[in-house]
């Protein structure tokens, strides 16, 4: 759309500037701080909040009747004794995915365009990650008692159990909640004391300049942010690998065929990726528009994000094919029958679904015209996200309907409540993004200044 | 179509003769070894067989990641992959006492003991036996030699004319055809080596191989280039930058190997189902669970810890050495692949196993050499050579 096909070369290899090259120091400031400061907030950003908001309290409606009349409410029985419930939880974890990759990997691989993204992209993460701890905290079914799955002294004689996979969630996820949410605010810092020091109200003042810490922008304050942020992304990274990996272990160390796959550890870390670009292209693609951000998140981002996209979803459909090759050459019956039923059992039509939406239509990402055409990117975004998840429900729900036994097969199909906590979920994340955007630079504002033309520093 | 400056070292002259006289030297061992032990042989052949297919292979996937993601790191190496990746005819060649061999390799070439099982009858009937075997072989060439020719033809041709739209092609093939090399290995490292317990099966097993014949790939290129560096024309061209990038390359791919490795044990130890154990098993008892032990240590533990240090990556001897030590760690970690499928009973080591990766060593690598004299050693019309090669580059 804005490269002619001959400079095609350069702006995969980075030779050309990452963002439009109008931006100075000061418009960059002053665009990105204006929208928190001085913009009049727009109508749709009320009619979005307030539609997510609701859907947020059917959220916490569906809660306090699953906590009056306990899980029984939900479709889960045996033999599907995991539903939506967990499969909402890896849905939402693997959104998250993208945005430390963004934030984190790119970092440390001096991918300079990331900066435009990454203050959204981890925000989102931030978001995500908390909607995917509603769903295994609710299933506990007394989430007051899920303090018990730490391991503390206690008289009860009750110790978690450290070989099962579902224990190093906790681990992992919570970590992974601290990590991200810290270096979100960690980022955030220079960007708060910008703020103070442009708010003309006196109570944003006050708050931006508490979260500021008292940054003044000091040589030493810089030095040692540089520092702790380099830090925090080296912590971050083995966690986009190590949080899916473990999620994808809850199921592969079972002996169910269909979870126990010892590919299972890279397929489920690339489809997070996947699903998670998927989600910052579907997010990015209307705010770009909506707030004027062209110059900041430029075409090359949207290829960029496109390219990583079309990568993993590789990945995945990779997964797809060892996963129906093996289910054949194993030789096991067990496994031969679990793939010809997701392909032609009574959830057929989810698996077929999937392979359009996850295999079939990325392919379309090749053509860098598809790539250039905004509408079509986010119509294939949103046509990931749902293969996603439809992947996730073929995966937990297929696998178990049918196991060894005949006699013990059944039947899952979730009720009205399984699908209120999960819209509700959705309301929660777009309520938390719209206060996001409204109060907080969605773009990082000094890490901008530094990809921009005039901090070209010739060091020759 | 050598341009002055960047013609390769008269050395390799000798490295190449030298390497062909330890390769015919060796090759002498193993015919004595094939008149000793007929059946030994074969499986020792394999395991040479397949380690040197893992460096050509590798080196085509790191020379399409490097035309993908472009950096001085691939643009320096790029002339030593290619060499690489002109192996494949002595590959071919090399390929066919394996298939001279196949009984003695291969248990599912017995298809009476296969149909007493019935998990193995259907899996010899429509995919482990020999006619289907050549016939998907034949194919993995085909695509691989198609891939290299291309990816050498179109290199060549960029130096020669400086036309844009031979590296622009270079980059438009290299998408989909990563693709296909994986999947392409996948299925190779199923036939080859898998199929030798032809009962066993493990769906990460493929992308154990795309991850360590890239890290021989890699680990066989960092090793030349130490050795070019040191020498005209290279010494003026490679800078500590482009090794520290080789460095963190070669740190990924090790963790990669590492990451698929220690995955497959922990999900089958987990299960614990005796059907996928054995394998495990075979490889744990005895000498074997040693070795595996030591293969971790120095295909991981070992190169993950040296190559945090900065200092390590960017020079040029440590960092050869330490792709030396990947190397030989990459033999006993194809014959731990290999070896235990043969004897499971008790631990077995051959002195051919140690020969046979030396005989087709010196043969690939007097290739190699002789490759790589034929052309210039930096692509000199590559449009980001200027930027590769500033004294501030990489970086």
């Amino acid at each position: 759309m804005d490269e002619k096909p001959d400079d095609r070369h350069q702006s995969i290899h980075a030779t050309t500037p990452v963002v439009g090259s109008e931006l100075t120091f000061g418009s960059v400031t002053d665009k990105i701080s204006a929208i928190v400061l001085k913009r009049k907030t727009p109508f749709g950003w009320f009619v979005g909040f307030a539609i997510s908001f609701a859907l947020f309290q059917l959220m916490m409606l569906a809660i306090i009747n699953l906590l009056f009349k306990g899980i029984g409410l939900w479709g889960v029985n045996i033999p599907v004794g995991w539903g939506l419930d967990i499969l909402n939880f890896v849905w939402w974890i693997g959104i998250g995915h993208a945005g430390t990759l963004i934030s984190a990997i790119l970092l440390l691989l001096r991918q300079r365009w990331r900066t435009s993204i990454n203050r959204f992209a981890e925000a989102m993460t931030l978001f995500a990650v908390a909607q995917a701890g509603v769903f295994p905290l609710m299933h506990l079914g007394r989430p007051w008692l899920g303090y018990w799955l730490f391991p503390y002294p206690n008289t009860m004689g009750i110790w978690p159990q450290f070989r099962s996979p579902l224990m190093w969630d906790v681990f992992a996820v919570s970590t992974y909640a601290t990590v991200s949410a810290l270096f979100w605010f960690v980022g955030l810092i220079p960007d708060f004391a910008t703020l103070r020091d442009r708010a003309n109200n006196k109570s944003f003042r006050l708050v931006y300049g508490m979260l500021a810490m008292g940054w003044r922008g000091s040589a030493r304050h810089w030095h040692r942010y540089e520092t702790a942020y380099l830090l925090l992304a080296g912590l971050a990274t083995p966690l986009v690998l190590s949080v899916h990996t473990i999620v994808s272990f809850d199921f592969a160390v079972g002996i169910i065929p269909g979870w126990h796959a010892t590919i299972f550890p890279p397929y489920f870390v690339g489809g997070a990726i996947y699903a998670g670009f998927a989600m910052v292209l579907l997010l990015t693609i209307p705010l770009r528009k909506l707030y004027g951000l062209e110059s900041f998140i430029t075409m090359r981002h949207m290829h960029n994000m496109a390219k990583v996209m079309l990568a993993t979803g590789l990945i995945v459909v990779y997964g797809y094919m060892i996963e129906a090759f093996f289910g054949w050459y194993s030789g096991n019956q067990y496994e031969r029958f679990m793939i010809w039923n997701r392909m032609h059992g009574p959830y057929a039509p989810y698996y077929w679904a999937l392979i359009l939406c996850n295999g079939v239509t990325p392919q379309l990402l090749w053509f860098k015209k598809i790539r250039s055409n905004l509408l079509v990117l986010w119509l294939i975004s949103l046509v990931v996200s749902i293969g996603m998840w439809l992947e996730r429900f073929v995966i937990v729900v297929t696998s178990l309907h049918r196991d060894f036994l005949p006699s013990s097969w059944g039947f899952y199909s979730p009720t009205q409540w399984d699908w209120a906590m999960f819209i509700g979920t959705i309301g929660f994340f777009f309520a938390l993004l719209f206060l996001f955007i409204r109060f907080l630079p969605m773009i990082s504002i000094f890490e901008m200044r530094t990809i921009l033309p005039e901090a070209e520093v010739d060091e020759g | 179509m050598i341009q002055a400056g960047y013609t390769p070292p008269r050395d390799l002259k000798r490295v190449s003769t030298l390497a062909l006289a330890v390769g015919a030297l060796f090759f002498a061992l193993l015919v004595f070894g094939l008149l000793v032990d007929r059946t030994q042989f074969f499986h020792a052949y394999l395991v040479g067989f397949i380690f040197w297919i893992g460096i050509t292979i590798g080196s085509m996937a790191l020379l399409m990641l490097q035309h993908l993601t472009g950096g001085a790191w691939g643009l320096i190496i790029r002339r030593v992959l290619e060499a690489a990746t002109r192996t494949l005819p002595l590959m071919l060649m090399l390929f066919i006492p394996v298939l001279v061999g196949l009984n003695q390799i291969y248990t599912w070439t017995n298809r009476a003991e296969m149909d007493q099982v019935p998990v193995l009858r259907e899996k010899a009937a429509h995919y482990l036996n020999p006619a289907f075997f050549m016939m998907r072989a034949a194919l993995y060439f085909a695509i691989w030699s198609l891939m290299a020719l291309l990816l050498n033809w179109l290199s060549l041709q960029h130096d020669r004319t400086a036309d844009r739209r031979f590296s622009k092609r270079l980059q438009m093939i290299s998408g989909p055809g990563l693709g296909l090399l994986i999947l392409t290995i996948t299925f190779a490292s199923i036939d080859w080596v898998m199929s030798l317990d032809p009962a066993w099966s493990s769906t990460i097993y493929g992308l154990i191989f795309v991850a360590s014949w890239s890290l021989s790939a890699l680990a066989f290129g960092i090793l030349v280039m130490s050795w070019l560096a040191k020498r005209e024309p290279m010494n003026a061209v490679v800078r500590t930058s482009h090794f520290h990038d080789w460095g963190n390359l070669m740190m990924a791919l090790v963790m990669l190997w590492m990451y698929f490795a220690f995955s497959q044990y922990l999900i089958i130890w987990s299960a614990n189902l005796p059907e996928e154990t054995v394998w495990f098993v075979a490889r744990k008892h005895g000498g074997w669970g040693v070795i595996a032990l030591g293969i971790v240590i120095l295909q991981f533990v070992f190169p993950f810890l040296t190559l945090l240090s900065r200092a390590a990556k960017k020079s040029p001897q440590r960092l050869g050495m330490l792709a030396l030590l990947i190397l030989l760690t990459r033999v006993v970690d194809v014959i731990w692949l290999i070896e235990p499928s043969f004897n499971r009973e008790h631990f077995h080591l051959s002195w051919m196993d140690l020969v046979a990766p030396f005989a087709i060593g010196g043969l690939w690598i007097a290739t190699f050499a002789w490759q790589l004299q034929k052309r210039s050693l930096v692509p000199i019309n590559d449009p980001q050579l200027e930027q590769a090669l500033a004294a501030h580059a990489g970086h």
